[in-house]
């Protein structure tokens, strides 16, 4: 759990009361009052799943509603790769796979960066950039080097000819030096007699050490003929599926299913026998090397040291080791560097309405983007400070209260919550929260003010002007101001106002600017003692002061939607009034055990 | 500035904006641009006096006159006590030279952070007792987290947060989160008559 005080908000894609509801669930139904009834709870399992800070909550305009990064459906937009910044074609994806095919490696070991030094001199990152470096010439043979952990390709046996284009040469090569067929290559090899005929003078069948490519292409191949061969029989057809369409005896066997022929099924049993399995290396067949005592004694003469982590097994590239499954590489020396992994940009859309609320610009370089609709321009931010009250002079905002520090069971405690209004209207915040805390240990919970109205977040020039000219505030907010019964003599908003007057009473602001407005939540924080053995110890983070709160902004909108580029003041004819609701949760920081 | 010489605060506050601490280090300062508005708290040390030993072909052949800049600095960063901004160097046609650090605009280095990367871009920030190997390139929006150790010649790409030793990719930033890195309202807050955060 973060650092507290935090504010996660819920985003109403899982609450199980707008699911399968319309869209427009804001309008009253008043048929499920045990519904509305129902408390958030932030510590049920599901929750920590729903809920969000404000910076990952994107806003669909169009449906009016939070949507949060479970919610969303994502679109690639650019496959780059994140060491070279080249992006790479969709096209390139499907061929090459999902890894850069330039020469930017990561340390098998540490996952750092790889450079291409030369072997025969020092290792050093000259080459990296250097393009006209012909002054001092480096010949081959070259490495891939780590320069945080030292790691050497050349500890895998793997040197290169030339300095660029490491990723096909580093496709050719196997661990120790030894060249690796490409498919291509393998195939043209299969055609070749004279090859077959060494290779099955020598020894028994499986003898040959096949890589595990080669092994499956000769798997593949040897199969495909069995199943293209009528006389074969259609014994093992049912489980490769469509793979059998296309042969003589899967025709006949889905006839005689039709047809109803017993007598058909009773001949195709008996011809059980007739698809073999591999026999030779040729046909893909590898005995399994059971003799580990190379391994065991690596193990024995290097100890644990040597062997390579489940982590560093995860990253290593598929296919691209040579070793069969059964011997995979276990010691680090067998590990390969591994090419970089493609990143995306990626847009998204609403999951609903299908309109796009965020869409980087397809550029790698670039950080744009042409659609960006993020919560924290639609809802209002909501920030936890801490408010001492003891001392003398101490009811600014920025009391003694450190933030982060514990709370004291049993001894009231009082917040101040700051909502910062980002819309360009005036907006009217309802607040609920339960008087208990949900949980094992209930703390009190008192909102001294849960109703109240934000000032529109006007062009701060605005006011500055409306400030020297007038002297006074915006005459709204002065109305306001006195209709809510407080000192209009503050002097200039976000000034703090005059210490005597901010006394905890129920029902009023603390203190209001331009745009925002804080108000005191008062807690009673629960103890944390266990009475009685029966108990349960105390779970991960149940010491940490939790509020659900339900939110309820209320605004009135323009109907087109356009809340941008409009300044409060002028004269619309159709207000459209808006509403937006949900949970969210307040962690006011941990008690003290 | 007025004419009344204002009494001598922890900071020297240029022209531009620069709040530049008196108990700062600053080697070589011909060599270090700031674009303005930035903020070094005291005991940062920038080494402005490695500078590139050998010109760039290109320039040397025009005739232009040799760019000595070692470090340069965007507007709107703010360099955290104790860190240090080192060009980094390497052998460059068979002999060593140091390259400039080149940093965007609304950059926060740290406290205890040292940063020998090649180029980090705007909006970036840097967290505290954070190692940046030599060259090193972070792009925009990018956030390193409390002791990460960036390799180097590691780049980062846009949008990352990494974080530990060797840094590796563990989130992105999400859309909502790209006004946390302005460093405006930061700047206010220290200098000679700062203001308290809002």
């Amino acid at each position: 759990m973060a650092a507290t005080p935090y504010t996660y908000i819920q985003c109403p894609c899982s609450d199980p009361s707008t699911l399968g509801r319309p869209a427009d669930a804001n309008s009253p139904t008043g048929t499920e009052p045990d519904e509305d009834d129902r408390t958030f709870d932030p510590r049920a399992p599901r929750s920590s799943y729903s809920l969000y800070p404000l910076e990952h909550l994107l806003y669909c305009e169009d449906c009016h509603q939070i949507r949060c990064p479970r919610c969303v459906a994502e679109e690639i937009v650019t496959y780059y790769c994140p060491n070279c910044l080249f992006e790479v074609p969709s096209s390139n994806l499907k061929s090459e796979g999902n890894r850069c095919t330039r020469s930017c490696f990561q340390c098998p070991i540490c996952i750092g960066p790889l450079a291409v030094t030369s072997v025969e001199t020092k290792p050093d990152p000259t080459l990296l950039a250097a393009p006209d470096n012909t002054a001092a010439p480096h010949s081959g043979p070259y490495a891939l080097t780590c320069s945080y952990c030292h790691w050497s390709s050349t500890e895998a046996g793997i040197k290169f000819e030339k300095p660029n284009g490491i990723h096909a040469q580093l496709a050719k090569l196997r661990n120790g030096g030894t060249t690796r067929l490409t498919a291509k290559e393998r195939k043209e090899r299969r055609k070749d007699p004279s090859y077959r005929s060494t290779a099955t003078e020598g020894g028994g069948p499986g003898d040959e050490n096949l890589d595990l490519e080669t092994q499956f292409a000769n798997l593949k191949a040897f199969y495909q003929n069995q199943l293209a061969d009528p006389n074969s029989g259609d014994a093992g057809l049912a489980a490769l599926g469509d793979l059998g369409f296309s042969s003589p005896t899967s025709l006949s066997r889905i006839m005689s299913i039709y047809t109803g022929g017993s007598l058909q099924d009773k001949k195709a049993k008996s011809r059980v026998g007739a698809m073999r399995e591999a026999l030779e290396s040729d046909e893909g067949l590898q005995l399994a090397n059971l003799d580990e005592s190379a391994a065991i004694e690596a193990l024995q003469s290097d100890g644990h040291d040597c062997t390579a982590s489940t982590t560093q097994l995860a990253d290593q590239p598929p296919n691209l080791g040579e070793h069969h499954l059964h011997g995979r590489s276990r010691f680090t020396a067998d590990l390969r560097p591994i090419p970089y992994l493609l990143r995306t940009k990626r847009s998204k859309r609403c999951p609903l309405c299908r309109h796009i609320i965020s869409k980087p610009e397809a550029k790698v370089q670039t950080t744009r983007f042409r659609i960006r609709l993020v919560a924290g321009s639609y809802i209002p931010s909501i920030a936890i400070r801490p408010l001492s009250l003891s001392g003398g002079s101490g009811s600014s905002a920025s009391g003694s209260a450190l933030p982060g520090a514990l709370l004291d069971p049993l001894k009231p405690a009082h917040y101040l919550l700051t909502f910062k209004n980002p819309i360009f209207e005036t907006i009217k915040v309802t607040l609920g929260a339960p008087a208990k805390t949900p949980g094992r240990f209930a703390s009190k919970v008192t909102v001294l003010c849960p109703d109240f109205e934000i000032g529109a977040n006007t062009d701060v020039w605005d006011e500055a002007l409306k400030d020297g000219g007038g002297g006074g505030g915006e005459p709204g907010r002065e109305r306001r101001r006195q209709r809510r019964g407080e000192e209009g003599g503050g002097g200039s908003q976000g000034n703090i106002n005059n210490n005597n007057h901010n006394q905890l009473e129920v029902g009023k602001i603390w203190e209001r600017g331009r745009n925002w407005v804080s108000i005191v939540v008062e807690v009673v924080p629960a103890s944390l003692r266990l009475d009685g053995g029966g108990d349960a110890p105390l779970a991960e983070d149940e010491d940490v002061l939790e509020i659900p709160m339900f939110v309820r902004v209320e605004w009135e909108g323009e109907p087109g939607g356009d809340e941008v580029g409009s300044v409060a003041g002028k004269d619309r004819e159709a207000r459209e009034k808006r509403e937006l609701a949900y949970w969210c949760v307040l962690g006011l920081g941990r008690i003290r055990q | 500035m007025s004419s009344r010489r204002p009494p001598r605060g922890e900071y020297i506050e240029t022209d531009t904006g620069n709040k530049v601490a008196r108990k700062a280090t600053l080697v070589g300062t011909q060599n270090i641009m700031l674009g303005g508005k930035t903020v070094i708290q005291p005991d940062v040390m920038i080494r402005g006096d490695l500078i590139r030993t050998i010109q760039a072909s290109s320039q040397a052949a025009s005739g232009a006159a040799p760019n000595n800049t070692a470090v340069s600095i965007g507007r709107y960063c703010f360099l955290s006590r104790g860190c240090c901004l080192r060009p980094p160097g390497r052998l460059y046609k068979g002999a060593f030279t140091f390259m400039p650090l080149r940093m965007g605009d609304h950059v926060f280095v740290g406290p205890a952070s040292v940063v020998q990367a090649a180029s980090i871009g705007s909006h970036v920030h840097i967290g505290a007792k954070v190692a940046v190997g030599e060259f090193a390139i972070i792009k925009d929006y990018v956030r390193i987290l409390d002791g990460t150790v960036v390799p180097p010649n590691m780049v980062i790409p846009s949008f990352s947060i990494v974080a530990g030793q060797p840094a590796r990719l563990i989130g992105e930033v999400p859309e909502g989160g790209h006004d946390a890195f302005e460093l405006r309202d930061l700047y206010k807050t220290v200098g000679n008559n700062p203001q308290p955060a809002p």
